[in-house]
């Protein structure tokens, strides 16, 4: 999908996206940095761990802002069926995973990993999907 | 959606959710049951552990078939744009919660938890959505 830039939208699409992600690692790594030499207390905490999720959520409001403005019905439906199949499997690793904590105290989950995870889905789904329309 | 059962496709998805609701709960109970009674071991420990987690799946691809089978091109984009919305709540959640406990060391929120929260917000995104088309 990424490489597909036919349709402006995709286009504005891709930046925005690559602008949150960059304002992630720029939020990330002075956030790391200030709580490893001098780590804050109370609500300075929590707004300081919170920066670094904020590109997180706008990332997921640009591809709200996508759909709204993808005229390609055909693109717009892959991208929600793709989107569908990953939550969906993101889930299933999920429930499954958390399970396994609570009964067998396994290697612990992060929740800040619950993003990529669900990323990394919708990249294997994207062209499984694209090939099945082929 | 819930309460209208004139719609097929519907009735079915609503007893499959609530076969998998059922069934959910009976496993855990099992599950709990059997390790508080004695401990199971080897790769039983690891079944009885994603026992619960099955109807959960379940419940998953009989969304799926939902969407799949639902006649009424109205109430299927209802749905799939409540579960957009839940997805972008869930993932926004599990970020901002990640954060907070791997910078600020908030309380941990148990995994299992993502599926039941995931629901809450498609249900708010569902009233949101229904709402818009009045």
């Amino acid at each position: 999908m990424i490489c597909a830039s036919s349709s402006p939208a995709m286009k504005r699409y891709n930046y925005r996206f690559i602008a949150t992600m960059l304002g992630y690692v720029a939020f990330l790594g002075p956030a790391a940095w200030v709580f490893s030499h001098h780590p804050p207390t109370g609500i300075v905490a929590y707004l300081l761990a919170v920066l670094p999720a904020i590109p997180i959520v706008a990332g997921l409001a640009v591809a709200g802002i996508y759909l709204g403005e993808e005229k390609d019905e055909f693109q717009r439906t892959i991208f929600i069926q793709s989107m569908l199949w990953s939550i969906g499997s993101t889930l299933v690793v999920t429930t499954v995973w958390g399970f396994l904590e609570h009964f067998l105290q396994v290697w612990r989950l992060e929740l800040y990993l619950v993003f990529p995870l669900f990323w990394f889905f919708v990249g294997v789904s994207s062209p499984l999907i694209k090939a099945r329309y082929k | 959606m819930i309460c209208s059962t004139s719609n097929l496709a519907q009735r079915r998805y609503v007893v499959r959710m609530w076969v998998a609701a059922a069934l959910c709960i009976l496993f855990s109970v099992v599950t709990a049951l059997e390790f508080k009674r004695g401990h199971p071991t080897g790769v039983l420990t690891y079944l009885m552990a994603i026992l619960p987690a099955l109807p959960i799946i379940g419940a998953l691809v009989g969304t799926g078939i939902y969407l799949l089978e639902e006649a009424d091109e109205f109430q299927r984009n209802l749905l799939i744009q409540s579960l957009l919305g839940g997805m972008g709540a869930i993932l926004s959640v599990a970020t901002v919660w990640g954060n907070l406990e791997d910078f600020a060391h908030a309380p941990h929120l148990d995994l299992i938890w993502v599926y039941p929260m995931f629901w809450v917000f498609v249900g708010l995104s569902y009233g949101v959505v229904t709402l818009r088309y009045r």
